[in-house]
């Protein structure tokens, strides 16, 4: 083996002009010995494919030149056409969920008529709980037992503090996990936030429920913490058992941070 | 000979050296003549440009990469949701557009006259009532999907380390979102439109020092009434739209630099 020969081994090429996989031995006839034998048309053969690898490989060093692995569907159309496919899908459902339930209009504003259940829309049901938590503001001893700030501004600020709690996530929780089994703390605070925000929707209408008022607003800070734990637990259990074994090749395989 | 550099741009040289038909002479003295005036090339150039950006192939995402598609293949739908949010949004503005044609923000008379209109469209107005459905159903699914987006990224940790910006972009979009839903069932002027302006005005008021200021600016005064009602038609129909689609792109335009971050 001649020193030319290792360093062509040792040469990163991408253009196929390698050895491949086989290492060259001794009885296999080199590129010249093949030159050399062959006459005639496979010589021409030969010559060409000489010629070809050539302009390929000067293409290939032009500066202007950058090679891309090899990469997924291109975006016309294969791409275009399918996302306008499942764009059309959505909004033809839209159209259909629109069709078959139709809206109702209420009675129209009077400022006379309370309502027996005043409620926002459906989406703010959680806030609108969040204005309910008159009996969590603390009471003042010193003051006689009178709080420092009304009921309602104590709901808005914890709102605030809803919105500044989610703002403030990606600044507590850094690292590079990306799946719930990998975090069990941080998806079982999900969850239980999740959970918080049902049952703080059933605050504004807990006098609605057979049972004591007392009971719903307890299991509102009850069930997420209860939800939470199991979250823990169960993904717990998951990453010491079967799961995380299964995946530990990826685990492992992810660049240190 | 000259030791004067040759000119290479001199076309009318390089057109004399050749040896051309009266046709092709003419076409080429006619392409250099608009050429020198319009800048063709530069044109052909943005073609060609645009060509390979529409041919564009998207990068190999990470499952695909390391073929974890068998595992993962269950979390896609989920992945789908922004651009759900995005399409319901799209729907909302043209329905919305269509509705505003016909609807009025006025408190006047015994039945509001916003009342009324809205009556009008579902009675009398050709797809009327199906422009409205629309409409409220588009509002209602942006909603949901923009909440079933949050989740999605909070459990797919994909708000965290070089996304920050974007998660905090999310939480601005998503107050506006629920802003948005909020000043456009207020506009119907029934009694869910105005008990959820009353929360909306004490909420307001109870915040100290600016709490009178707030309300006065947001609900036109300290009880609801004509002043609050056009400023949430306005909200709701010029500031929103206006905020929430710049914001959109901006966020959408991160994701598309940083890449989607699937699980790993």
């Amino acid at each position: 083996m001649t020193d030319t020969d290792t360093d062509a081994n040792n040469d990163v090429r991408t253009d196929g002009s390698g050895t491949g996989i086989v290492a060259p031995d001794d009885e296999v006839p080199t590129w010249s010995e093949r030159k050399e034998r062959t006459t005639g048309l496979s010589r021409l053969t030969y010559e060409y494919f000489e010629r070809a690898r050539r302009e390929d490989q000067d293409l290939r060093q032009e500066s202007s030149y950058i090679e891309r692995d090899v990469l997924g569907f291109p975006a016309w159309p294969h791409e275009t056409i399918r996302n306008l496919a499942l764009a059309s899908f959505f909004v033809g459902m839209l159209l259909f969920l629109a069709a078959l339930l139709p809206p109702t209009i209420e009675s129209p504003a009077n400022p006379a008529e309370t309502p027996s259940v005043i409620l926002p829309d459906w989406y703010l049901y959680w806030s609108f709980g969040l204005l309910h938590l008159e009996s969590l503001n603390p009471e003042l001893a010193l003051a006689g037992g009178e709080k420092i700030m009304s009921d309602q501004l104590y709901g808005v600020l914890a709102n605030g503090a809803v919105f500044g709690a989610i703002a403030i996530l990606p600044f507590l929780n850094k690292g590079s996990a990306r799946r719930p089994v990998e975090e069990p703390f941080w998806a079982s605070i999900g969850v239980g936030g999740v959970i918080f925000a049902f049952t703080l929707s059933l605050l504004p209408i807990e006098a609605m429920f057979p049972w004591d008022v007392h009971i719903t607003f307890d299991m509102a800070f009850f069930l997420p913490v209860i939800g939470a734990i199991l979250t823990y637990a169960v993904l717990k259990t998951m990453r010491e058992g079967y799961m995380y074994n299964l995946n530990k090749r990826y685990y492992r395989l992810r660049p240190p941070r | 000979m000259s030791l004067e550099r040759k000119d290479e741009h001199d076309h009318g040289a390089w057109l004399a050296e050749k040896d051309l038909s009266l046709i092709e002479k003419s076409y080429l003295t006619m392409l250099i003549w608009l050429d020198r005036r319009l800048r063709l090339v530069d044109y052909l150039e943005l073609l060609e440009d645009m060509y390979y950006k529409i041919n564009l192939q998207m990068p190999k995402s990470h499952t695909e990469q390391y073929n974890l598609d068998n595992k993962f293949w269950y979390w896609y739908p989920l992945y789908a949701l922004g651009s759900f949010s995005l399409l319901a949004y799209i729907v909302a503005a043209l329905s919305g557009a269509l509705l505003g044609f016909y609807y009025s923000p006025s408190t006047a008379g015994e039945t509001p006259v916003a009342y009324q209109t809205i009556e009008s469209i579902m009675a009398d107005l050709n797809f009327g009532f199906m422009l409205r459905s629309i409409h409220r159903w588009a509002a209602q699914v942006m909603v949901a999907a923009v909440f079933l987006h949050m989740l999605r990224v909070y459990f797919t940790g994909a708000y965290k380390e070089p996304r920050e910006v974007n998660w905090l972009l999310g939480v601005v979009l998503l107050a506006l979102t629920v802003l948005f839903g909020y000043t456009g069932y207020l506009l119907p002027w029934n009694q869910l439109a105005f008990w959820a302006g009353q929360i909306g005005v004490e909420m307001a008021i109870s915040v100290p020092i600016v709490g009178e200021w707030a309300a006065n600016l947001l609900f036109g005064g300290l009880s609801l009434g004509q002043p609050t009602l056009q400023r949430m038609y306005i909200l709701h129909v010029f500031v929103l739209p206006f905020v929430v689609t710049a914001l959109i792109a901006l966020h959408i335009g991160i994701v598309w630099m940083q890449g989607i971050a699937e699980p790993h």
